[in-house]
This record gives C-alpha cells, sequence and structure tokens, in this order.
C-alpha cells in the first residue's frame, strides 16, 4: 500500500527519525516521507519507529492509501521530484 | 517475488554508499538520492557503479543482488547475496535431468522450439512460416545440444533479415553482432537482451537451480550462469525485438539516442535512460495467465517460468517452455 508519513519530534530527537524513516520510505520534505509498503514492513516500521520516540511529548502521523491507488500529488514551488526507480 | 520492493536502474556514472543502515546513491552531476533499502529487490547497474565492503554487507542481509552491465551494454556480472534457497536434492535432481541424454536433449529442444516460436510470433507470423517448418524438422532429427544450437542460428538468421525488411535504414542490423556491436540496431537488442539475462538470474537464485547446470548451452564451458543462457532464450524476443520493433514503428529512437563509431554503435546517455525506462515499464506490463487464474507481469513470468523448470526435475511433470500466449 501507498504510505504517507508525517512526524514532529523534539528536535534532539529529528537525526534518529529520520535515520528510521529513510530504511523504508523515500524522503520527500524535511519531516515527510512517502513510498510503497507491505502490511509487514509497515509493522516492522512502526515498532522501529515507537522504540525510538518518546510517545508523550512526539507525534507521528501514518496515512495509508488502499493497495492498487497511488495518490495524485500536486506541487508548488522548489519539489523534490517524485521518488523514481531510475537513477 | 516480494510485492512491496522494486527494481532499481542506475543509469549515470555513480556511487552506492551505506547511510544509516539504507542506501545512498552519489553522483556527479546530480544531486544525492537516498533509497530505503526495504524498496529494493535488486539493481540493475547500467553505467558505472562504485561500492565497497559496508554496502555489499547490508546488501547481502537484505538479500538483494547487483547486476552490472558494461560500457558497451552486455552483461558483466553480478553481484550475488549468499544462497538463499539451497536444496542439494533439487540440484542432484537438476543434474541427473542435464545428464541423462535423452531427458536433457527433450528440454533443449523445446527450449530451441519455443523461442522460434516466439521470434515468429513478433517478427512476422507469415514470413517466418517456413524457417519455423525447417526449423521444427531439424530440431526433430538432431541429436545433440550442438546441432539444435546450429539450426537455431539458421533460423534466427532468416529471421533478423525479414526484421531488416521493417525497419529504417539506420536502425537496421544487417546480421547479428555483439563485442562490441556493429551497429545501432544491434546496440539496442544487446542492451536489451544484457538487461533480461540479469533479470532472470535474479529470478533463478529464486529458486533452488543451479544457474551453472544447464540443457541447452554447455554446460561447463563458460563461466556464465549457462542455465540462465537457457532459460532467458525464451524472453528475448519478448523484450529485445519487439521492443526494437514497436520503437522503431512509433519513432521514439532518434539518431541521439545512440553514439555511433565507424564500427561500433552503443547507446548515448539519453538512449540508456529511455531503453531502461521502457524495458522497466514493459516488464510491468501485466497478462492474463490461464492455469493461474489471475494477471501475471512480465517480471514475474521469469519467475514462473524457473518454477516450472524446478517442479520439471523433481517432481517430473513435463517441461513447456514459455510461448507467447496473447
Amino acid at each position: 500500500m501507498y504510505v504517507v508519513v508525517v512526524y514532529d519530534t523534539l528536535a534532539e530527537r529529528n537525526p534518529k527519525i529520520l535515520r528510521t524513516c529513510r530504511k523504508y520510505l523515500h524522503h520527500v520534505q524535511r519531516s515527510v516521507f512517502e513510498g510503497h509498503l507491505s502490511d509487514a514492513q509497515l509493522r516492522r516500521f512502526q515498532s522501529n519507529v515507537e522504540s525510538v520516540l518518546d510517545l508523550s511529548y512526539d507525534n507521528v502521523l501514518v496515512y495509508t492509501f488502499p493497495p492498487g491507488a497511488t495518490p495524485q500529488r500536486l506541487e508548488w514551488g522548489a519539489v523534490e521530484p517524485a521518488p523514481s526507480d531510475i537513477l | 517475488m516480494p510485492a512491496a520492493a522494486r527494481t532499481y536502474w542506475l543509469t549515470s556514472p555513480c556511487r552506492i554508499r551505506r547511510k544509516d543502515e539504507s542506501l545512498i546513491i552519489e553522483r556527479d552531476n546530480a544531486d544525492n538520492v537516498h533509497i530505503p533499502v526495504t524498496d529494493v529487490r535488486d539493481i540493475v547497474a547500467c553505467a558505472e557503479t562504485d561500492l565497497n565492503t559496508a554496502v555489499v554487507s547490508l546488501l547481502n542481509r537484505h538479500r538483494i543482488n547487483v547486476h552490472l552491465l558494461s560500457y558497451y551494454g552486455d552483461y558483466a556480472g553480478s553481484l550475488l547475496t549468499s544462497d538463499t534457497s539451497t536444496s542439494g536434492e533439487t540440484v542432484l535432481a537438476q543434474a541427473r535431468a542435464a545428464q541423462d541424454p535423452q531427458a536433457g536433449l527433450a528440454i533443449a529442444r523445446s527450449i530451441v522450439d519455443a523461442c522460434a516460436f516466439n521470434v515468429r510470433r513478433v517478427v512476422d507470423r507469415k514470413l517466418l512460416t517456413r524457417p519455423y517448418a525447417v526449423l521444427q524438422a531439424s530440431v526433430k532429427t538432431s541429436t545433440n545440444q550442438a546441432q539444435l544450437m546450429g539450426a537455431e542460428g539458421t533460423f534466427r538468421r532468416s529471421a533478423w533479415e525479414v526484421m531488416d525488411t521493417k525497419l529504417p535504414d539506420w536502425l537496421q542490423l544487417a546480421g547479428r553482432s555483439r563485442r562490441p556491436p556493429k551497429n545501432v540496431g544491434n546496440a539496442f537488442i544487446s542492451y536489451v537482451n544484457g538487461i533480461t539475462y540479469a533479470r532472470v538470474l535474479t529470478a533463478v537464485r529464486l529458486t533452488p537451480l543451479h544457474s551453472g547446470i544447464a540443457f541447452l548451452h554447455g554446460t561447463m564451458e563458460r563461466q556464465r550462469h549457462s542455465l540462465v543462457l537457457d532459460l532467458s532464450e525464451m524472453f528475448k524476443p519478448l523484450m529485445a525485438e519487439r521492443l526494437l520493433l514497436r520503437m522503431s514503428r512509433r519513432n521514439q529512437l532518434k539518431e541521439h539516442h545512440f553514439d555511433r563509431d565507424t564500427n561500433q554503435a552503443m547507446l548515448s546517455d539519453a538512449g540508456r535512460k529511455l531503453v531502461v525506462q521502457t524495458v522497466r515499464d514493459e516488464f510491468a506490463v501485466t497478462v492474463a495467465h490461464r492455469s493461474l487464474n489471475r494477471n501475471v507481469a512480465y517480471d514475474e513470468l521469469l519467475y514462473l517460468e524457473a518454477l516450472a523448470l524446478t517442479r520439471h526435475c523433481l517432481e517430473g511433470t513435463t517441461y513447456k517452455p514459455f510461448r507467447i500466449w496473447w
């Protein structure tokens, strides 16, 4: 399924969560990630993220889209190109 | 095959580094790109690529193969992860089948026949009717692998000639030439064949088959994965010949997609990107599979083919090589 992850954490924990997200998803904005994950990968991602967060302060939002659907993206400004598999 | 993972294609010179337990691609002429390891099924490096031990151990942990294509676009080699699905029983059964002159030859025959069938289906059904009949006759009478390869060569030659009648002058093949390809048409075919070979290797590595024990190509002769040569034979026309004809009909290939010298040709950077994009999209095309009752991507056909051969070796079901059925 397609997943968009947005996080809001204490500045000192930012690098940690950034590193965890990079393992699973494409970095599209300072605190926004997106990409395809399987159910199992999403669960693994969730437990990895939980282990680095302070759950009483930090906050992570995960938007999931049903399998087969890729959300339309409207873009303004200096945009990071959409993640591609041809580099 | 893992569902939520993609093949990554590297089309410009780059260095792969490990960063944060994930991969980062460094390029001279563009920004660095982070790619998530869990999203990678395998990597096809179509341009010069550097990597180091740290990367290799990470790739190995995530079971990712890297395939390298040379400067001229033919297959240069692979970094393969250590064997995952080892099964001595399968390898022994495969070796037994390959050594048995009757059984081995039967497989080789059906491979040659299926390959020619696919070429004819893709290039021109009518004009290749006679060469195909000739091939079928000589397949029946041939008693060893060399004769089979000879028959295939003869058929292929007439197929290349028919191809030339459908291509514009500048794209014509004028006979197959490799290492390096002599003209632009050959450069295209070589390139796509190299990619197909690499993808079949990935598929074979997902099964317990030994990639060195082959049925049609000489088993011990070369340091190549002979079994992969056998299996990719049927898929080459589906990708290379078909895409060349299609792209020339649609006028997608232009002079600037190739770098030409007096007696050799290769894809330029722009051309490489275009071809890789086309091939990538083509591998994702799905067809309705008749016995599985669901849609199957071309990509997965390679894997199903390797599975079918495994089943043949282990269970003795007759192996029917892939034929284009749609």
